[in-house]
C-alpha cells in the first residue's frame, strides 16, 4: 500500500512519515511551500512551490492531481488549519471523510474523541482510501526511513483562488508546559486578570508552569492561547496538576486526566472536578490560594 | 449581502449519561445549538448589521429530534432572520462528507447567497471538515480560522488566526468561511428577541436524498476513568489547607 503524508511543519512531517511507514510499503511526503523537508523520511517527496500571493490551502488542486496519479490507500495529515483544508478537499474529491485527531490506531481502526472526551469513537474508512489527521505523539515510537527522491509538481491553479494579502508571525510566549512537572491551571473561577497573581505566586512556590482552561484565552487575553489545556489545546501528563477555579468539564479534563496526581480547588462542592481528582479543596481561590502558597 | 450560517444541533453534553457498559445515553440530553456555532451566528448577525440591506439565513441538518421549538426560537432570537432545516432520522450521525451533501441540497432552497459561515467545530466530532467538504461540493473557495471578516465588492477580506501566523486573505464571493470562537461573543437573547423569533419563517422538511457515510463507526464508549483518591476537604475546616499542601508536597 502507498501512503500520502500532508504536513506543513518538519516535526510533524517526520512523525507522520514514520507512522505511515508502519502500514505502507511506499511513503510519499507532499511538501508545500518552503517547509524544511526532514532527511530520509519518505520514498518520494512531492514538492509544491507556492506561487506569489497564493495561500497554502490552494495547493489542494495540485495535491489532488498528484493523488489521482499516485493513488495512495491512506493519507496521514497534520491537524493544522491549512492542512485540514487540503486534506478535506482531497477527501471530498475521493468521496471520503477525514477521521480527525486520531489518538490511537489498531490496524485500520482509529480512535478519536467524541464530545471532547465524554466518549471515544473507534472508526474506519468505509471506502478504499482512508484519511486521517494525527496529532503529535501518536507515532512517536515509529521510525521513518526512505531516500527522499524529490519530484517537483506542476502548479494546478484553483478555479477561484484565495489571495494572500499579508502573513505575520504570531509572537509566542515560549512557555512549554510539556516540560513542566507541575502545572497549575486557572479557570473561570478567576474573576479578573489581576487575580492571576494568586496563581503566579503558587506557581513560583511549586516551580510550576501556569496553564488555564479555554475560556481564559477566548475573547479575553489573560493568558496566551498556547497554554490552554484540553481536547482542543494541550494534552498534558505532568506529575502534579493543580486545577484552580475549574469546573471539570470533560473537554478540559481530557487534557489533564493523565496527570500523576490531580488536585482541585473550587468553591462549589458539587463541581464535577471533585469526582475526578485525588485531593479536592472546597473554598474560594481568593483566600485559599494565598493560604496554600504560605503553607507550602 | 445574504449570509447563510450553517450550524449543528447536538445533544447537550451536560446531560449525556454513561451507562454501566460505558455506552452513552442521550435520552436526557436536550437538543442545543453546538456551542461554537453560536459564535458563527453572532458573527453573521454582526456582519449583516455592518452591511445595510443584509439578511441572515440559518441552515442545519440532523435527525428528527433537532426539530425542537425552543432550539429554533433560540436561533432566530440571535439576529438570524430565517431558518431552513432538514430534520430526518436518516440524517442523524452523518459524517462530514454526507453532511455537506445534505447541506448543499438544503442551501439550494435558500436561493442566491454571498457567504456561508460555519463554526469552528461541532461539540460532538469537532472534525472541522464540514466547511471544506461543503465548499468542495458547492465549488466555492473556503478559508477557516477566521477572526475578522470585512465585506468588499465581490469579495471578503478575512483575517485568519492560524497556529503560527495571522494571515490576511481576500476571498472571492460566494465563499465558505469558518470562524473561530474569538470572532464574536454570542449575545444573550432577551425576552423580546425570543418572542419575535416565534414569528420568523421556519422552513422544516424531511430529507430529499439519502446520504451515505464514508466513515464506519466500529464502537463508541466512554473511556475508562482513572482511579482517583477523591479526598475532598473543606478549606474552612481546621488543618485542611495544611493537609492539602502536604499531599501536594508528597506528590512532587
Ligand atoms: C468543542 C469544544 C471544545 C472545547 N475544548 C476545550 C479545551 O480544550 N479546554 C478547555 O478548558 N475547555 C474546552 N471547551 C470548553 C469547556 O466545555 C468548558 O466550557 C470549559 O472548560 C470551562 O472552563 P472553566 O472550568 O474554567 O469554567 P466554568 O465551567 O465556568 O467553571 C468555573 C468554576 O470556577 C468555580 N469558581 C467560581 N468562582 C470561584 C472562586 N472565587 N473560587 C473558587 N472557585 C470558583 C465555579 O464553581 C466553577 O466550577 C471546549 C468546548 C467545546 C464545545
Amino acid at each position: 500500500m502507498k501512503a500520502f503524508v500532508l504536513a506543513e511543519r518538519s516535526d510533524a512531517a517526520r512523525e507522520l512519515c514514520a507512522g505511515a511507514r508502519t502500514v505502507a510499503d511506499e511513503v510519499v511526503l507532499v511538501a508545500v511551500g518552503d517547509m524544511e523537508v526532514p532527511a530520509a523520511v519518505a520514498d518520494k517527496v512531492l514538492h509544491v512551490a507556492l506561487p506569489e500571493g497564493a495561500v497554502f490551502d490552494d495547493a489542494a488542486d495540485t495535491v489532488i492531481a498528484a493523488f489521482d496519479a499516485e493513488q495512495p490507500g491512506a493519507v496521514f495529515a497534520e491537524p493544522t488549519k491549512h492542512v485540514k483544508v487540503v486534506a478535506g478537499k482531497l477527501a471530498a474529491h475521493a468521496g471520503a471523510s477525514v477521521i480527525t485527531d486520531v489518538i490511537a490506531f489498531e490496524g485500520d481502526v482509529a480512535t478519536n474523541m467524541f464530545f471532547g472526551g465524554v466518549g471515544q469513537k473507534q472508526q474506519k474508512a468505509a471506502g478504499s482510501v482512508a484519511f486521517y489527521t494525527v496529532g503529535a505523539g501518536v507515532f512517536a515510537e515509529a521510525q521513518a526511513s526512505g531516500t527522499n527522491a524529490v519530484e517537483e509538481l506542476a502548479w494546478v491553479a484553483p478555479a477561484k483562488a484565495v489571495k494572500l494579502v499579508a502573513s505575520k508571525p504570531i509572537e509566542k510566549s515560549g512557555v512549554d508546559l510539556f516540560k513542566a512537572d507541575v502545572v497549575v491551571a486557572a479557570g473561570r473561577g478567576f474573576a479578573e486578570k489581576d487575580e492571576l497573581k494568586l496563581a503566579d505566586d503558587l506557581c513560583e512556590k511549586l516551580g510550576a508552569g501556569l496553564g488555564c482552561s479555554r475560556p481564559l484565552t477566548e475573547g479575553v487575553d489573560w493568558l496566551p492561547t498556547e497554554v490552554y489545556i484540553g481536547v482542543s489545546g494541550l494534552m498534558l501528563s505532568p506529575k502534579v496538576y493543580v486545577a484552580c477555579g475549574i469546573s471539570g468539564q470533560m473537554q478540559h479534563m481530557v487534557g489533564c486526566n493523565r496527570a500523576g496526581a490531580l488536585f482541585a480547588i473550587n468553591k462549589d462542592k458539587n463541581a464535577p472536578i471533585f469526582k475526578q481528582c485525588d485531593y479536592g479543596l472546597v473554598g474560594d481561590i481568593k483566600t485559599v490560594l494565598p493560604a496554600l502558597t504560605a503553607a507550602l | 449581502m445574504k449570509i447563510v450560517v450553517s450550524f449543528k444541533v447536538v445533544p447537550d453534553d451536560q446531560d449525556i449519561q454513561v451507562s454501566g457498559d460505558r455506552s452513552l445515553d442521550y435520552s436526557k440530553a436536550k437538543p442545543i445549538v453546538s456551542t461554537y456555532d453560536l459564535n458563527a451566528m453572532e458573527a453573521a448577525a454582526q456582519l449583516a448589521a455592518a452591511n445595510e440591506g443584509s439578511s441572515v439565513v440559518g441552515v442545519t441538518v440532523g435527525g428528527s429530534k433537532i426539530d425542537d421549538s425552543k432550539m429554533k426560537k433560540n436561533v432566530l432570537a440571535r439576529g438570524v432572520d430565517e431558518l431552513y432545516m432538514t430534520a430526518d432520522d436518516s440524517c442523524d450521525g452523518l459524517d462530514a462528507h454526507a453532511t455537506a451533501e445534505a447541506l448543499a441540497e438544503l442551501i439550494a432552497k435558500v436561493g442566491e447567497y454571498d457567504l456561508i459561515l460555519c463554526g469552528d467545530g461541532s461539540a460532538d466530532n469537532y472534525a472541522q471538515q464540514v466547511d471544506v467538504q461543503l465548499a468542495a461540493k458547492l465549488g466555492l473557495p473556503v478559508v477557516n480560522g477566521a477572526t475578522k471578516i470585512e465585506a468588499g465588492d465581490g469579495f471578503v477580506t478575512v483575517e485568519r488566526t492560524l497556529e503560527d501566523v495571522i494571515e490576511t486573505v481576500e476571498v472571492p464571493l460566494p465563499a465558505v468561511v469558518s470562524v473561530t470562537p474569538d470572532i464574536a461573543l454570542p449575545r444573550i437573547p432577551g425576552m423580546k428577541d425570543i418572542l419575535a423569533a416565534g414569528k420568523k419563517p421556519m422552513n422544516v422538511a424531511g430529507a430529499e436524498g439519502s446520504y451515505a457515510n464514508a466513515i464506519e463507526v466500529v464502537d463508541c464508549k466512554a473511556p475508562e476513568q482513572a482511579d482517583r483518591k477523591l479526598e475532598i476537604m473543606d478549606a474552612a475546616d481546621d488543618g485542611a489547607i495544611e493537609k492539602f499542601a502536604a499531599a501536594i508536597k508528597a506528590a512532587l
